[in-house]
C-alpha cells in the first residue's frame, strides 16, 4: 500500500487579508458618513432683538410720499413744446443776410477756392506720403526677406550639423547596445549550456535510480542466459504512476520480457525529479532499456 | 438650564460618555462587525473562484476533450484547480487504480469511484461553508445584544431621572441617544451578516447540486468505458 499517493489533497484557503483591508475600509466608510454626513450639533439661530415702535416719527412720511414725485415732470417738460413754437423768431432773422449778399458770396467763394486749395495740399501731401509710406514698407519688407533667408541658411547648417552629430551619436550607440546584446547573448548561452548539463545530469541520476528499482523488483527466469537487453516504452503519469508499459524491442526470451513488464508495473509510482525541464524526459513517455545485469 | 451639556451629541461624545456596560456591548458589536465583514469578503472571493473553475471546467469537460489529457492537467497543477475538478481527479484516479487490479468486479470498481468522489465533495463542501455558520450567529444574536445595551443604557438614564426634584426631557435625551446608539450598531452588524449568509448559502447549494450531478454523469461515464474495455 502506497498511501501519502492516496493522500486528498485540500485546498488553500482564500486571500484573507485583502478581505481583511476591505471589512475595515467598509466600517471606515460607514463611520466617516455618521460624522460628516449627519449634522450631531443642533444650532439655534442667534438671537434677533426687534424694537417695536407705537408711534413712528413725523419725518417718516415724507419719505413715504416721495415716490409719487417723478410723475409731476412731464407736465414740466410737456410745456416746453408749447415754448418752441415760438421758435419762429431765428426764421424771422434770416432774412436779413440778404443786406450783403455780394460781400458773402465773394468770401464764400473765396473761402471754398482757399478750402479747394488746401483740400488738394493735403491730398497731394497725404499721396507723397502714402507712396514714401509704401516705399519704406517696400525696403523694410525686402530687408525682413533678407534677414530671414539667412535666418533660415543658418538653420539649415545647424540642422545639418546636428544631424550628422546624431548620426554619429546613434552609431555609437548602436554599437555599444550590439557589444551590450553580445555580451548577454553569450552570458545567456553560458547559463543555458549549464543548465542543460544540470538537467542532463539531474536526468542521468533518475534513470538510474528508475533502473535500480525496477532491477530490485525483477524477478529473473532460470533459463536467462548472458545479458539480454529489453527496450520498453512506458506511459507515465506527472506524479510518477505508471499507465502502461509496452515491450518495443523483445530481447527474445519472452518469459524474461514478461519479468521486466511486471517489474516495471511493481515499481510504480517511479521516481521522477522534481524540475519541470527534468521531467520533460520521462513524462508522458519513457523509453526504458533493461538489462539483468549493469 | 444647561445647553452646553445637552447639546453635544457627537458620536464620540455619545460613545464615551456611555456607561460601561454600554460600551463593552458596543465593542463586542464592533468586534462581530468587523469580524463578519471579513467572513463575508473571505466568502466572496472563495465564491466566485469556485464558480469560475466550475464553469471552466463543466465547459472544458463537456467540450469533448480526451479524459486522460484532462486527468494530467488537473493532476499537474492541482494547486490551482477548482471544487469540481479536484473531485474528478479523485474519481479518476480511484477508477484507474481499482481496473489495474484484475479480477474486480465492475460494481466494485464504481462503487470505490463513486465513494472517493463523494469523499472529495464532502470535503469540498466543508471547506465552501466553513465561517458560514459565523455569519448566522451574528446575524441572529446581535440584535438582542445592541438592544440589551440600549435597555441598560435607558435605565441608567432614567435612574439619574429619579434624584432631579424638576425633570424635564433634557437630562434624559443624551442618556437615551447614546443607549441608542448600541442598537443601530447591534442592526449595523446584523443586516449585512444576514444578507451574505443567505446569499453565500444559496450559491453553495446550487454549486453542491451542479457537483453532485456532475458526480452521477461521470459514474455514468466511466461505468460505460469500463464495460467497453472488460
Amino acid at each position: 500500500m502506497n498511501l501519502p499517493t492516496d493522500a486528498p489533497f485540500v485546498s488553500r484557503p482564500a486571500p484573507r487579508f485583502a478581505a481583511g483591508v476591505l471589512a475595515l475600509g467598509v466600517h471606515a466608510v460607514f463611520v466617516l458618513l455618521l460624522v460628516f454626513g449627519v449634522s450631531w450639533q443642533t444650532q439655534h439661530p442667534a438671537p434677533v432683538m426687534v424694537d417695536l415702535w407705537e408711534n413712528l416719527p413725523k419725518a417718516a412720511p415724507p419719505v413715504a410720499v416721495k415716490p409719487p414725485e417723478p410723475p409731476p415732470p412731464p407736465p414740466v417738460k410737456a410745456p416746453e413744446p408749447v415754448k418752441a413754437v415760438p421758435a419762429p423768431k431765428p426764421v424771422a432773422d434770416e432774412p436779413a443776410p440778404p443786406k450783403a449778399p455780394d460781400i458773402a458770396l465773394e468770401k464764400k467763394k473765396a473761402e471754398a477756392e482757399r478750402l479747394r486749395k488746401q483740400k488738394a495740399e493735403a491730398e497731394r501731401l497725404e499721396k507723397l506720403k502714402a507712396i514714401q509710406a509704401e516705399e519704406q514698407q517696400a525696403r523694410a519688407e525686402a530687408a525682413r526677406k533678407a534677414h530671414e533667408k539667412q535666418l533660415a541658411e543658418q538653420k539649415k547648417r545647424e540642422l545639418l550639423r546636428q544631424m550628422e552629430e546624431d548620426l554619429m551619436q546613434r552609431t555609437a550607440d548602436e554599437e555599444a547596445a550590439n557589444a551590450a546584446l553580445a555580451m548577454k547573448q553569450a552570458a545567456e548561452r553560458a547559463a543555458a549550456s549549464k543548465r542543460q548539463t544540470e538537467v542532463a545530469r539531474v536526468v542521468g541520476q533518475h534513470r538510474d535510480q528508475i533502473s535500480a528499482k525496477v532491477r530490485g523488483n525483477t524477478r529473473l527466469p532460470d533459463n536467462l542466459k548472458g545479458n539480454p537487453e529489453v527496450r520498453c516504452a512506458v506511459r507515465l503519469l506527472p506524479t510518477g504512476e505508471v499507465q502502461s508499459v509496452r515491450v518495443t524491442q523483445s530481447s527474445g526470451n519472452a518469459a524474461y520480457d514478461e519479468a521486466v513488464v511486471r517489474a516495471i508495473e511493481k515499481s510504480s509510482p517511479l521516481p521522477l525529479p522534481a524540475d519541470r525541464d527534468a521531467r520533460a524526459a520521462f513524462v508522458p513517455e519513457l523509453s526504458f532499456v533493461h538489462r539483468p545485469k549493469e | 438650564m444647561n445647553p452646553e451639556l445637552s447639546q453635544d451629541l457627537s458620536l464620540l461624545h455619545l460613545v464615551l460618555n456611555a456607561s460601561l456596560p454600554v460600551q463593552i456591548v458596543m465593542a463586542l458589536l464592533l468586534g462581530a462587525s468587523l469580524m463578519s465583514w471579513w467572513f463575508i469578503f473571505i466568502k466572496m472571493f472563495a465564491l466566485k473562484r469556485a464558480l469560475r473553475m466550475t464553469d471552466r471546467f463543466e465547459r472544458e469537460f463537456w467540450g469533448g476533450g480526451d479524459i486522460n489529457a484532462m486527468y494530467q492537467r488537473v493532476a499537474a497543477e492541482r494547486e490551482d484547480a477548482g471544487e469540481m475538478e479536484h473531485i474528478f481527479e479523485a474519481g479518476f484516479r480511484e477508477f484507474m487504480k481499482l481496473r489495474r487490479q484484475t479480477g474486480l468486479s465492475l460494481n466494485v470498481i464504481i462503487d470505490g469511484t463513486r465513494r472517493a468522489m463523494r469523499a472529495t465533495y464532502q470535503r469540498e463542501l466543508d471547506g465552501l461553508e466553513s465561517h458560514l455558520s459565523f455569519l448566522a450567529t451574528v446575524g441572529s444574536v446581535s440584535p438582542y445584544v445592541g438592544l440589551f445595551g440600549t435597555v441598560w443604557g435607558i435605565m441608567i438614564a432614567f435612574m439619574g431621572l429619579s434624584s432631579v426634584a424638576q425633570a424635564t426631557l433634557a437630562q434624559v435625551a443624551p442618556g437615551i441617544a447614546e443607549a441608542l446608539i448600541a442598537t443601530a450598531m447591534g442592526l449595523f452588524a446584523a443586516i449585512p451578516a444576514v444578507v451574505g449568509y443567505n446569499r453565500y448559502t444559496h450559491d453553495i447549494d446550487r454549486l453542491a447540486n451542479r457537483m453532485e450531478s456532475f458526480m452521477e454523469e461521470f459514474s455514468n461515464i466511466l461505468q460505460r468505458q469500463a464495460t467497453k474495455a472488460v
